[in-house]
């Protein structure tokens, strides 16, 4: 408890951090979930994918070594955002064919909705496994790109300049998306598959197509995340995915699945709640604290914080 | 994955009036799929055969699999050159995979124990997974040399775990590690207030407490204890450090492994912390420099172990050469295991009660010229010499006996 008072800013701070990576993540889940009715369960791997893209873009394209030394000025910049935009792509991409393996076909054949999420299962092992034998089950490292800095210190609390990165980017990313999704024609269109895919489709949706870009734009906040994980954390593993995919999955549920805003509060409040409760108690018991709270929560309002009963709002 | 794969292939059968090319296609991808990833917890054997095997005993898949590489890596090595030297009398690896886990190894120990033409197995290599695997080895008389099973019940007569007198071990046990790793992280420290954290592994639990009894022992009892998640696919330590520069900490003691090491000292060392990071053998790995970089800078390590790369630069380069791997973590252990059982075939014992007494009375020679003998549990005779490290320069430079 001491330390919870004595350091509530900084934990406050880390919290926000980790929070944040875990809003971009649950959009992954939330957005399918949105269109589809369906859990994407191979979310985590495309994260997976994502952190391996930015390690192979900065160490193997662009020739950073880990310890190498940090990178300063316009060297900096360029690297961070090419390492960006290929996690992105390369997380978007995996999502939009993890959709035709997994979803698509399975969908026209007009299964029941229990295949297509053991076929996304399948593509998630499928991913983890050929990953796993690429690096032989290792851990790789990232090399160093951004100095971890501390610039200053607020309220006692250390803030670190990788940290302060994902506190001011991954809101400006997930309001882009949310503008994105409520004032474009593809977002309305999204809404539209959403709201009742019959009536999209009478309306002159394309369905297949919304369905493509709700994955990609999925996708593409995942890849934003792993890169940010990888500033920070500078590591991964064939198995990266597993732990952060069930915590943003938890974010999504918490905040109300199939709801953006929903993603945002239920990200944002696990990542408080997750580094209050080790804290507090000790890291062995975050997961435990995490889940009591997510089924307190779901007792009192079963469709997450901000989700609507959905037989209800169709009315 | 086999139960579903059948029930997939059953409910299909039951449509079969509908059932298309493709669909049965489908079908025997599924069932050659199920037969695959049931299959990987079963023994394999290389394609050509020997009239005798030795076989080594890890986590070959699965989270774990990483040290099961690296360990048979060692075995393979020693193989190599045993039947380099040996080429009228060629012994056999068989593979056998266990996960790393208890009930991984309850799966595939019985199969084992029956193959006739296994003489001895290098492994277990996780003390839990030991423990599962003893009555079928005990009942078959097969003998074990782990190069890596530190639990100390495992060499306790008086515990359910005890696993002699198949049973043998190289590595020192925790209860030797633990205060050593204590009094090696406080040398020199003027006052020093001490920190413990483990990874949950039971490795790490299991040192951590060691560590804490000895700890008070030497009248520095640890201000406080935090557990991470080792399974390395959290990376984000951010409340344990916290907990670490609100307690005014100077040392901390890790207990767990290299790669998770790595991260968490990054991060304790952003986060501005300037005293001592010691961590035990779990930690004592190349890969620790290599994922932690500046960090791992003046890290206390300590390891009954030595490293393979201080045998000599040719021979690690010939290790290479021949797996395909720069020896890794206990790859000096998985090669004296090894040599061990080969010295003993190599004296013409071929049968398993042969090889047991061989074991049992023999004296032989480690890679880094050590004696090894074991004593009636299991353990190596006189065991207990554990070595301090200090990461000087990005090396693991040994300072030592501790």
């Amino acid at each position: 408890m001491h330390t919870l008072i004595s350091q509530f800013w900084q934990l406050t701070f880390s919290g926000a951090v980790q929070g944040f990576i875990y809003i971009l993540i649950s959009l992954g889940y939330t957005m399918v979930y949105g269109v589809l009715r369906m859990i994407n369960f191979a979310n985590s791997e495309i994260f997976m994918v994502g952190t391996f893209a930015t390690i192979v873009v900065s160490r193997d394209i662009l020739g950073h070594q880990p310890n190498s030394g940090d990178l300063h000025g316009f060297t900096l910049i360029y690297s961070m955002l090419f390492c960006l935009i290929a996690s992105m792509l390369a997380s978007g991409i995996t999502a939009v064919i993890v959709e035709l393996v997994a979803y698509r076909r399975l969908r026209s054949r007009g299964t029941n909705r229990l295949a297509p999420l053991i076929s996304a299962i399948g593509m998630s092992i499928v991913l983890s496994e050929s990953v796993s034998l690429l690096t032989a089950g290792r851990a790789t490292i990232a090399p160093e790109m951004l100095h971890k800095s501390s610039l200053f210190t607020v309220l006692g609390a250390n803030i670190r300049v990788d940290q302060l990165l994902v506190f001011i980017v991954a809101p400006i990313m997930f309001f882009g998306l949310q503008r994105f999704v409520n004032h474009t024609r593809l977002g309305k269109g999204i809404r539209a598959v959403s709201m009742n895919e019959e009536t999209a489709k009478l309306m002159g949706v394309n369905l297949n197509r919304v369905i493509s870009i709700t994955f990609l734009i999925g996708g593409l906040m995942t890849g934003a995340a792993a890169f940010f994980f990888e500033t920070v954390y500078e590591a991964t593993k064939f198995n990266i995915g597993f732990n952060i995919g069930i915590a943003a999955f938890t974010a999504a549920v918490l905040g109300g699945i199939g709801n953006i805003r929903g993603a945002f509060v239920g990200g944002l409040t696990l990542g408080l709640l997750e580094t209050y409760a080790s804290a507090v108690l000790g890291s062995q018991w975050k997961a435990i604290t995490v889940f009591v709270v997510l089924v307190l929560v779901l007792l009192v309002r079963p469709n997450g914080l901000f989700g609507e009963a959905i037989q209800q709002s169709r009315v | 994955m086999t139960p579903a794969g059948c029930m997939f292939a059953y409910k299909r059968n039951i449509r079969k009036v509908y059932m298309n090319k493709k669909t049965k296609l489908g079908v025997a991808l599924v069932a050659v799929a199920s037969l695959v990833t049931g299959g990987a917890i079963a023994t394999s054997a290389h394609a050509a055969t020997y009239k005798y095997y030795i076989a080594y005993q890890g986590p070959l898949t699965g989270d774990n699999k990483q040290t099961g590489l690296d360990e048979i890596a060692g075995v393979k090595y020693a193989l190599a050159l045993y039947n380099k030297a040996n080429p009228k009398a060629q012994v056999g690896l068989k593979q056998v995979d266990d996960q790393g886990s208890g009930p991984g190894a309850s799966v595939v120990a019985p199969g084992t124990a029956k193959d006739k033409s296994i003489l001895a197995i290098v492994g277990p290599a996780f003390s839990g997974a030991s423990v599962a695997s003893f009555p079928y080895y005990k009942a078959a008389g097969l003998p074990l040399v782990s190069p890596s099973a530190t639990r100390v019940t495992l060499t306790d007569p008086s515990s359910t775990d005890f696993g002699g007198p198949v049973f043998h071990r190289l590595p020192s046990k925790d209860d030797k590690q633990g205060p050593a790793l204590a009094k090696y992280a406080i040398q020199g420290v003027k006052s020093p207030v001490v920190y413990t954290v483990n990874d949950q592994s039971s490795y790490g639990t299991g040192l951590d407490g060691y560590v804490q009894s000895a700890l008070k022992a030497l009248g520095h009892a640890a201000v406080g204890t935090d557990s991470v998640d080792g399974t390395n696919t959290t990376l984000d330590f951010s409340a344990t450090i916290s907990k670490i520069k609100d307690s005014k900490t100077n040392v901390v003691i890790y207990s767990g492994y290299y790669a998770q090491a790595a991260g968490f000292v990054k991060q304790l060392r952003n986060a501005g912390f300037t005293g001592i990071f010691a961590s035990g053998d779990g930690t004592y790995d190349p890969g620790f420099i290599d994922g932690a970089g500046d960090a791992a800078e003046g890290a206390r390590l300590t390891a009954s172990s030595a490293v393979f790369q201080d045998a000599g630069k040719a021979i690690s380069a010939d290790f290479k050469k021949v797996t395909g791997n720069a020896p890794g973590t206990y790859a000096t252990e998985d090669f004296d295991a090894a040599n061990i059982i080969l010295t003993c075939i190599k004296k013409g014992n071929t049968t398993r009660a042969k090889i047991q007494k061989c074991i049992n009375t023999g004296t032989f020679t480690g890679l880094m010229g050590n004696t090894i003998k074991f004593d009636k549990n299991g353990d190596t005779a006189g065991a207990g010499f554990i070595n301090a490290f200090l990461v000087t320069g990005g090396a693991i430079i040994s300072k030592g006996q501790i």
